[in-house]
């Protein structure tokens, strides 16, 4: 059957062949965390008890506290009334409808991971926007990042650092990272070739331009890249919850596998109102932060 | 003469494919996504087609939504690894309202749940090997976040067995003793977290099952609870939520079915004396399982693995018509 079959059928490698194929990696991956992986659960280790601390110390703060501290935050971002009773009145329903304890969890490691994809995502960032080759490069890598299904990397970073909550924020931040990165790189190179070489002709250095001209010019859309990390980490919590990360993503699973429909509703729309708090937050900062910029007629 | 030809070799083409569907018809199996329910799916997909002539396809799935399907929608057809306990007391009213219809086990020993802890823990200490020992020795079992307490790895969110650990933990006095339980998210996290104590030859303490690859692949040992089994108990109360006197009892072996709808059942008596008759040893499927772990193999190849290695095993299971057509489906792979 197999002799003139390669017209019709794609001339497949060997089914043995492709089996030490497998079987070799597997097996040096293995060997890896066998030898390293001790040594890379160690380089973890002060995240692992700063996540661990920070969520000891959202659970062990009163919920008035919190709830005081989040609106007078959502105020001080936006100046407005509306978002600040919004806020009260969505975490006063999670905590009524008991899920105050989830929220913070997950608030905790979200807020982690949105902060690591910042400080690690606007370097990468401002380097893609100076170099064509480092864009180049790596460009492909945030597309496998996006697009990898989640688990092909979760289960070997489990073998390698165990269930619980850093595999879970490596998850997060692959997943998360990409837009910000994206769109710090698009927002610098988008700034005007003109007000760069007025800068430059003011005697400004390579240094000043950074900080002075194009960061500046290019925060609205750098704000728009965090905004969609925050969105993106937010929607990982289920994902990271089935590593052991403990949080809103926990009941979701288990009404998944009960249909139990009300409590998988519950718990996304504790999912969705941090998010839009979040989201909301973040974008009213910015605007305000850039209307300095835009002059008087758009304030 | 030529067009003739061609319209009487379409006409037997359809009297031929009208005369398989009226034998019987398609047949969707669900292909739960673990591997012994694969490799039954498989054979079982591949006798229902060449022996008894059915169009059989596989449907992927999952113990809850297969089991959902089934009862509400009638399809898929045919469940051939059903672990009854995880569906509960959903089974016993679909059986009773006459919507499933158990065919026979697919695992004749049963499935064997437990708490285990790795090999090469109990033969440094071999008093590990009971509960009473890994009590004493509970500062071994670290929490990964937390290392002033111990962790017992539960079962997955959601999942039936979590009750039952959550019951069992309250009987054996656990929480006294210093264990924590830490829910692993995922049958992949738990399995994940198994391989990564063993591959580094840590502490593990947690809850499993048998036959898997896991088990297969890592060698472990079940505690022993030094309390029997108490099957009535188990029932009555470790398996509900509200159960408020929880006695120490080991897990009862677990009854794994191969399950059909109702209207399938009745529709194909033939096939479903088949699925009746057709059931694996633990051992046997261990090894298979084993077997199947070491070459990474897909459900078709252990299929074909199986078929042609244990001919001795299924043969009984069919009629000797059937077994002959299918040896010679076999021959021809």
């Amino acid at each position: 059957m197999s002799d003139a079959s390669w017209l019709t059928d794609f001339p497949q490698m060997d089914r043995a062949d492709l089996l030490t194929i497998r079987k070799t990696l597997d097996g040096a991956y293995r060997e890896f965390s066998r030898s390293y992986g001790d040594l890379i659960e160690s380089v973890f280790d002060p995240l692992l008890v700063f996540l661990v601390w920070f969520e000891k110390f959202l659970l062990a703060s009163p919920w008035w506290a919190i709830i005081i501290a989040l609106s007078a935050l959502a105020f001080s971002a936006t100046r407005s009334w509306k978002l600040c009773i919004g806020v009260v009145i969505s975490f006063s329903l999670i905590g009524y409808f008991g899920m105050w304890d989830n929220t913070m969890r997950t608030m905790s490691i979200i807020l982690v991971c949105t902060f690591l994809s910042i400080a690690l995502g606007i370097p990468i960032g401002i380097a893609m926007a100076r170099s064509n080759r480092v864009q180049s490069f790596v460009t492909p890598i945030l597309d496998v990042m996006q697009t990898m299904p989640a688990f092909v990397y979760l289960i070997p970073v489990v073998m390698l650092l165990g269930i619980g909550k850093v595999p879970g924020v490596i998850a997060v931040i692959i997943y998360a990272i990409p837009p910000v990165i994206r769109l710090t790189n698009l927002g610098i190179r988008l700034v005007d070739e003109d007000v760069l070489e007025a800068a430059t002709a003011y005697g400004a250095n390579a240094s000043q331009r950074l900080w002075g001209v194009q960061l500046p010019l290019a925060m609205p859309t750098i704000m728009a890249g965090i905004n969609q990390t925050i969105m993106m980490a937010l929607a990982m919590v289920v994902i990271a919850s089935m590593i052991g990360v403990k949080g809103l993503g926990q009941p979701v699973l288990k009404s998944i596998t009960n249909q139990y429909f009300t409590l998988g509703l519950l718990n996304g729309l504790a999912i969705v109102a941090l998010a839009i708090i979040f989201d909301r937050v973040s974008q009213a900062y910015a605007v305000r932060s850039q209307r300095h910029l835009k002059g008087g007629h758009n304030a | 003469m030529k067009k003739i030809i061609g319209t009487a070799f379409i006409l037997a083409g359809m009297m031929m494919s009208a005369h398989t569907a009226e034998a019987c018809g398609k047949v969707s199996i669900a292909d739960m996504n673990w591997s012994s329910a694969t490799l039954i799916a498989n054979v079982d997909m591949f006798i229902l087609k060449n022996g008894y002539g059915c169009d059989a396809e596989l449907i992927p799935g999952d113990t809850m939504p297969t089991g959902t399907s089934m009862v509400e929608k009638g399809k898929p057809d045919i469940a051939p690894e059903f672990w009854s306990n995880s569906f509960g007391a959903a089974l016993q009213k679909a059986v009773a309202e006459k919507r499933l219809r158990i065919a026979g086990d697919s695992l004749s020993d049963g499935g064997e749940e437990g708490f285990w802890v790795p090999e090469y823990m109990v033969k440094a200490d071999p008093s590990l090997a009971t509960l009473e020992g890994i009590k004493k020795n509970v500062k071994l079992f670290k929490h990964p976040e937390d290392p002033s307490v111990s962790a017992f790895m539960t079962c997955p969110a959601g999942w039936g067995c979590q009750i039952n650990n959550a019951n069992l933990y309250r009987a054996l006095k656990l929480k006294e003793a210093g264990f924590e339980l830490l829910d692993p998210g995922s049958a992949a996290g738990l399995s994940g977290a198994i391989a990564k104590a063993y591959e580094r030859k840590e502490a593990w303490f947690g809850y499993y099952w048998a036959p898997t690859p896991v088990l297969g692949k890592y060698k472990m040992v079940k505690v022993d609870f030094g309390s029997g089994i108490d099957e009535a108990h188990f029932k009555a109360c470790i398996t509900k939520a509200d159960c408020a006197d929880p006695k120490p009892t080991m897990y009862p072996p677990s009854p794994v079915n191969t399950m059909t709808t109702e209207a399938f059942a009745t529709k194909e008596p033939e096939v479903f004396k088949y699925l009746g008759k057709r059931s694996y040893k633990n051992a046997q499927m261990n090894g298979l399982l084993a077997w199947m772990e070491e070459n990474q193999a897909d459900g078709d190849v252990v299929m074909e693995y199986f078929l042609k290695n244990n001919e001795a095993t299924w043969t009984p299971w069919v009629p000797a018509d059937v077994a002959a057509k299918v040896k010679a489906a076999l021959a021809k792979l």
